[in-house]
């Protein structure tokens, strides 16, 4: 009786579902059988350990699964690691540049997976993009036209990590902070120690700013990997539900 | 949107604007060197050019994964580096900046491409309008023989293969440039588009456009200064390396 029960495998309810503005010309939403579950955060906050913990356990309980994740795009993604890397591109170029990189990974990869009936698993979406322009500046009403082709995900989960603890398990991992995730480039400071701070405070207010218009739900990541995940998978099976 | 005399800058922005085969290039390279021989401040700048950009769209459209939003935001992308590295710094520097294509193509080609036309203006709404747009006005089977003369074969996306209007490559560069000049048309009068006959001579259209900058624009404002500028520089430079010293 047992095992019938653990073989048991939940078909995804399905859901009404929408773009965030004007969206992709031409996509049938009737037509995307699957879940889009996008994990956000920092870098360090343990996206990717969460990530693949999901992918185990959906696998398990019988759910076919697709990863994505920003700057991933076959078009784009050599150029604006080129791009990037030489610090060349000016504010607009850059953020039209991520917006193409995910809506190449949005036609090519999240809708047809999508329609083929699989969960997808985005590690970061459009709310990472927004995030980062808008600290540096950009218009928030030409970002909400410019991503508005984007699909509204069934979960968002933003993985809440603290600065202090941000750059402690960044220096576990590599010893080095990143130019970019220090927001080097924004001149808060020349000491990369005191930029980075800065900047992951600047951020986490715009993602707080971000969530009451998107509604993600904010997970705390400072727990165990395993208690986080546990946490998401009752999330997430309440989404599969159709609850 | 405002223009950039508007917006106060000291250039002056002129843009070109038509079907493929109109003959707007020819036009505006003409306009250039007339410009040029009168020794005035000018920069050129061509649709989709940009260096780094360009890798990404000549690879999109070799192996044919452009969408219809990807083609228009990969567009967008190289505007946007050659407007913010190149334009706005040269128009901000009193240069006479000519555009061989400027947003109202991408207005043009992406709506028929199947884009909402107000995303498509959302994203290029940090652009100011040109100071004057010349509209290059052909007859449709004009166009398509001038190309058609000059090329054995059409490029998938120029022919608006992506669109699946006919098999047939030629007939479907016919739809898809017809359907081009009616977005043309329909935003003519509102963005203020001098039309100039392109059915007649080249030098025939020149004189007209020649004569059209001149009664807008005052020439002589773009001049370049005729003092060498060895002095200035050599000081710059000399005080940019004591600032670079202070601890």
């Amino acid at each position: 009786m047992k095992t019938a029960v653990k073989n048991q495998i939940v078909v995804p309810h399905k859901t009404e579902r929408r773009f965030y503005g004007h969206g992709i010309p031409g996509v049938d939403l009737e037509q995307l059988a699957g879940k889009l579950i996008v994990v956000e955060g920092a870098d360090g906050s343990g996206r990717s350990t969460q990530i693949a913990k999901l992918v185990g356990w959906l696998e398990g309980t019988g759910h076919a699964t697709v990863q994505v994740g920003l700057k991933r795009s076959t078009l784009v993604s050599e150029e604006l690691e080129q791009a990037q890397q030489g610090n060349i591109l000016s504010r607009t170029t850059l953020s039209l540049f991520y917006a193409t990189d995910f809506a190449d990974q949005l036609e090519n990869m999240i809708l047809p997976a999508l329609k083929a009936g699989f969960i997808v698993l985005a590690d970061r979406y459009i709310y990472t993009l927004m995030a980062r322009d808008l600290v540096r500046g950009m218009d928030e009403a030409w970002l909400k036209n410019l991503y508005g082709v984007a699909l509204e995900p069934d979960a968002v989960f933003y993985l809440n990590v603290p600065p202090e603890e941000l750059v402690q398990r960044t220096f576990a991992k590599n010893a080095a902070l990143d130019y970019w995730e220090s927001g080097m480039d924004l001149g808060l400071s020349r000491d990369l120690f005191d930029s980075f701070m800065k900047y992951q405070i600047t951020m986490q207010k715009t993602f707080r700013h971000l969530q009451t218009t998107y509604g993600f739900t904010i997970v705390d990541g400072l727990r165990s990997a395993d208690a986080i995940n546990a946490d998401l998978q009752k999330k997430i099976s309440a989404v599969l539900a159709g609850k | 949107m405002k223009t950039f005399a508007e917006l106060d800058f000291p250039g002056r922005l002129i843009a070109v604007e038509g079907l493929d085969g109109s003959g707007k290039s020819t036009q505006i390279y003409l306009l250039k060197r007339w410009l040029e021989l009168q020794g005035l401040k000018v920069y050129f700048s061509e649709w989709n050019s940009s260096e780094l950009v360009k890798a990404a769209t000549s690879k999109g459209k070799k192996r044919e994964l452009l969408t219809p939003t990807t083609f228009s935001l990969i567009h967008a992308t190289d505007f946007a580096d050659r407007y913010e590295r190149h334009l706005v710094p040269l128009l901000r520097a009193g240069y006479i900046v000519l555009c061989d294509r400027y947003i109202f193509t991408a207005f043009a080609r992406d709506v028929v491409r199947g884009c909402p036309p107000e995303w498509v203006r959302g994203l290029y709404n940090f652009a100011a309008l040109p100071d004057l747009t010349f509209f290059f006005k052909s007859d449709l089977e004009v166009s398509l023989k001038r190309i058609l003369d000059g090329r054995a074969q059409l490029k998938y996306f120029e022919a608006g293969m992506d669109l699946r209007l006919s098999p047939d490559p030629y007939e479907s560069f016919r739809i898809f440039q017809g359907r081009i000049l009616e977005q043309y048309l329909a935003m003519s009068t509102e963005s203020n588009f001098l039309v100039i006959d392109a059915n007649q001579l080249v030098e025939q259209q020149q004189a007209v456009v020649r004569e059209l900058v001149t009664q807008r624009l005052r020439l002589a404002e773009f001049r370049r200064a005729e003092r060498p500028p060895s002095k200035p520089p050599a000081e710059a430079c000399k005080k940019s390396k004591e600032e670079a010293s202070i601890p």
